[in-house]
């Protein structure tokens, strides 16, 4: 009775470990909309089973604090570098081998610890049939000067990509040029919106004129609009600049790229980390590597209109390319991103958090 | 003494399920006391006593109280009508009246947005540009829309309740149709009324995804930017603490209200059936006021839904891949969630009306607090709880329905409370003296009176449960997806075409459970 049991009791054990070894638990603050169909290509190709909870970045991070050393997270993808800085500093996340941290040149923190999956860009959105392109000032620090734009700009205060602009605009403007700005865009009637979807629609609804926002939600907007082809098809500049117009006419959005260098075109990446806790840690590698492969950056285009972090991936039409709107934003160390605290900080102090 | 209030003694079998349901709703309150504690002393009074949270706290009450208000003259002459009028298919609006609860509150909100405007359906559809909803009037407007529900389904337990003949005395004691109701019928609801009450106030002091869409600041609004924006768990803590400060003043409020109130038969025999009011020209009116409610509820944002498959066109489809899979995710968490709620709130309830004392009420008042606590720290307790004390237990189907009955046990308690103050304490009495033991008796004699009360707390529980999000995402197994956690990662991603599927599955699901429910209540 006794020996059945402990026979039992390996055959249990061992076929436990036999199925650690071939699953994967990823905690994925990117919604389910955009990763599931990777992970289904992931695990068909290496036969690794993942298993996924989803959540917003600061549910999982909180609930990564929770657990503790009991979590059973391998790895953690992010919608933004912050959670993941943020996960760092709470010494989550695992030193990752050089095979990961070599492949995507831009954008790898000096801490290692996490790798960039994608990345977008800061844009204005505006309304073509309200506003045009050469209202727009060169920075957007004189953004609250233009008269035309007073109470029709929206802006989202409480998200975290805006938030992450407001940082680098702390590093590259100082302190108090950026506590002005926030106070001129409050004085200027600056319209606060939760998320960048309904900010963009309350201006195709003409409830604001102009929105400081992601590329790619203005991308997939016009990607609703009509075919999203690849670029690079043979026709000539001006005719898909036409088409271009057109489109955005329809969809009553267009994109305003601020000049080379201002920190409205900052540059923003989503990432992934390796969880301390892991007992997986092959797989969770294998999984990063993956993400970051020739098979599985082009989806990030594709579905979510964000860069890729690799060469040699093509944009969707209608993109600027990578080595343009990367010579858009401006040069900053990563590292002086993470103080999001200083930026709540100055939110809170001029009333906006 | 706690075991004995005004001569009864309170039987275990009621007394130590009502004690392990409050300890339940507790823990979360005893871990944002463990977070609040690690605070910064300083730079906690800079984030606690600032100008600006007494800005949020008007704010709140203001809202709590309109929307209150407007969801009383909303669901009182709905849950009349559908009830004690000769309106023809009462039932069936009744059901129709009780769907909007199960539109997720910023679904609902996205919806009439999208309704509105000059690219909006109503603008497409009829030439007429509708003004988009905002600010206090825009997010007292869409609460009341999507809460009413709340007042009514309490309302309406109550009012198939009421025994005729007391409006029968007081019809031949020569008071008129309005005065009857006002007289008589009225202060036999105010238990309803202070239940519903207090479900739509805490509803609004948690809400945070219409207020943020109206761009409305309350207190919640607040503590959701705390935890989302700046990963916080103290702070965030403090804040959740307020708000439950707030929650036990309303309770109080409520307690004052309710005492010494008791609506039960005296009389022989049961009650006679209910001569249905002929309504004569005011059906018109009435069935505008249905009209109304139901359009602005229920077709607008539907229609608004189904508009956007057509305005994103192309994609809805891949949405519909594992729709069928969340639909049963859904299902397996929300129901069993139901039951248990309801079977958790019946001790609570009973001793709240049975046993009246400051430890009974109180102990039937924590639940109200467990409903408050913001339902992302609720989450984040129950990972801390779970994980230290019962590991296997974490990320597992059963932790999940734990803790969607104890966070809506609330919601449960209000319809039971209700149907317990019609059932005469009497019939039990009798029971016992017929040889029942207590518990027979409480089965046998008072359970079939308040079976309808029963019901409609496990349609309330269930409708909140298939639309909850942070409990979902924090607890569910891994791998497990309802229908509200695909809403929400599609519209994140403004996918509402992909969304708008799963978005009219939760609103036919949720219909269903509750024809299902109605179809049990007592011919009215």
């Amino acid at each position: 009775m006794k020996k059945a049991f402990s026979v039992l009791l390996g055959l249990t054990l061992a076929l436990g470990a036999a199925q650690a070894q071939q699953s994967l638990t990823l905690y994925s603050g990117r919604s389910q909309a955009l990763v599931e169909k990777l992970v289904q290509e992931f695990q068909k190709d290496t036969g690794i089973k993942v298993n996924v909870r989803y959540g917003r970045d600061a549910e999982i991070l909180a609930a990564l604090q929770e657990e503790g050393s009991r979590s059973l997270a391998d790895v953690f993808w992010a919608n933004t570098s912050g959670a993941l800085e943020e996960a760092v500093k709470r010494n989550l996340l695992v030193q990752l081998p050089a095979s990961l941290t070599r492949q995507p040149q831009e954008f790898v923190p000096s801490s290692r610890r996490w790798v960039p999956v994608s990345v977008r860009f800061r844009v204005a959105a505006y309304n073509p049939a309200k506003v045009k392109d050469s209202d727009f000032p060169a920075s957007v620090m004189d953004l609250p000067k233009v008269a035309k734009f007073k109470g029709r700009i929206g802006w989202t205060p409480t998200y975290s990509s805006f938030q992450d602009f407001i940082t680098a605009m702390r590093a590259v403007k100082g302190e108090a040029a950026t506590k002005a700005w926030l106070q001129a865009m409050i004085a200027a009637g600056a319209k606060a919106y939760p998320s960048n979807p309904p900010m963009l629609e309350a201006m195709q609804a003409g409830e604001i004129d102009v929105a400081l926002t992601n590329h790619y939600y203005i991308q997939r907007i016009l990607a609703g609009v009509g075919e999203g082809e690849y670029e690079g098809k043979g026709e000539s500049e001006e005719e898909e600049k036409k088409e271009l117009a057109a489109k955005e006419a329809k969809a009553g959005v267009a994109t305003h790229y601020f000049a080379p260098g201002d920190v409205g075109g900052l540059a923003l990446v989503t990432g992934a980390g390796i969880l301390a806790t892991s007992k997986n840690q092959n797989n969770a590698t294998r999984f990063l590597n993956y993400l970051l492969s020739k098979k599985a950056q082009p989806y990030f285009v594709n579905e979510v209109r964000e860069y890729p972090v690799i060469a040699g991936v093509r944009v969707a039409k209608g993109m600027l390319p990578f080595e343009r709107a990367l010579r858009l934003s401006p040069k900053i160390d990563f590292a002086k991103l993470t103080d999001l605290e200083g930026t709540l900080k100055l939110l809170r102090e001029v009333g906006l958090l | 003494m706690i075991l004995r209030t005004q001569g009864k003694t309170i039987p275990p079998y009621f007394l130590v399920p009502a004690l392990l349901a409050g300890a339940g709703v507790l823990l979360p309150l005893l871990y944002l006391v463990l977070r609040a504690f690690e605070a910064d002393p300083q730079a906690l009074a800079e984030l606690v006593f600032r100008e600006r949270n007494l800005h949020l706290l008007a704010n709140t009450l203001l809202l709590a109280l309109g929307v209150m208000g407007g969801a009383t003259l909303l669901a009182l002459p709905l849950a009349w009508l559908t009830t004690q009028s000769d309106l023809r298919g009462k039932r069936w609006l009744a059901l129709l009246l009780i769907l909007p609860l199960a539109i997720p509150g910023y679904v609902g909100a996205f919806a009439l947005l999208g309704a509105s405007g000059p690219n909006g359906l109503i603008h497409a559809l009829t030439g007429i540009s509708w003004p988009r909803p905002s600010g206090y009037w825009g997010a007292l407007g869409v609460l009341v829309l999507f809460n009413y529900p709340y007042l009514f389904l309490n309302l309406r337990a109550a009012l198939l309740g009421l025994d005729p003949s007391l409006e029968e005395a007081a019809r031949s004691l020569g008071y008129r149709g309005p005065e009857v109701f006002f007289k008589v019928v009225l202060p036999q609801l105010r238990p309803a009324l202070y239940a519903g009450w207090l479900l739509v106030g805490l509803h609004v002091l948690g809400d945070f995804g219409v207020v943020s869409l109206m761009r409305f600041e309350t207190f919640s609004y607040a503590i959701y930017l705390q935890y989302t924006a700046s990963f916080d768990r103290v702070y965030a803590a403090w804040l959740s603490l307020m708000l439950l400060v707030l929650t036990v003043g309303l309770l109080m409020g409520e307690a004052r209200l309710l005492r010494g109130l008791s609506f039960s038969r005296v009389g022989l025999g049961s009650a006679r059936a209910r001569q249905a009011t002929p309504l004569g020209l005011w059906r018109w009116p009435a069935l505008g006021l249905v009209a109304l409610s139901l359009g602005a509820a229920l077709i607008v944002p539907s229609s608004t839904i189904l508009y956007w498959v057509f305005r994103w066109p192309g994609d809805y489809h891949r949405g519909l891949e594992g729709i069928a899979q969340s639909f049963l995710h859904s299902a397996q968490a929300s129901a069993p969630a139901a039951l248990l709620a309801s079977l958790l709130a019946l001790p609570l309830a009973y001793l709240g009306v049975r046993f009246p004392s400051a430890f009974s009420r109180t102990l039937e008042r924590t639940a109200y607090l467990g409903y408050t606590v913001p339902p992302l720290a609720f989450a984040l307790a129950l990972i801390f709880f779970s994980l230290r004390a019962v590991p296997f237990l974490y990320q597992t189907l059963a932790l999940l329905v734990l803790a969607y009955s104890l966070h809506f046990l609330a919601e449960a308690i209000g319809p039971i409370r209700s149907a317990l103050y019609q059932a005469s304490p009497r019939l039990e009495e009798a029971a016992r003296s017929l040889g029942y033991s207590p518990l027979g008796a409480f089965v046998r004699a008072s359970l079939p009176l308040i079976q309808r009360g029963v019901l409609s707390s496990m349609a309330l529980v269930f409708l909140s449960s298939v639309k909850e999000l942070p409990l979902t995402f924090l607890l569910a197994p891994v791998g497990f997806d309802t229908l509200a956690t695909r809403i929400w990662g599609y519209t994140a991603e403004a996918m509402f075409a992909e969304a708008a599927p799963y978005a009219l599955l939760i609103a036919f699901f949720s219909a269903l459970f509750v024809g299902l429910l109605l179809t049990q209540e007592k011919r009215a």
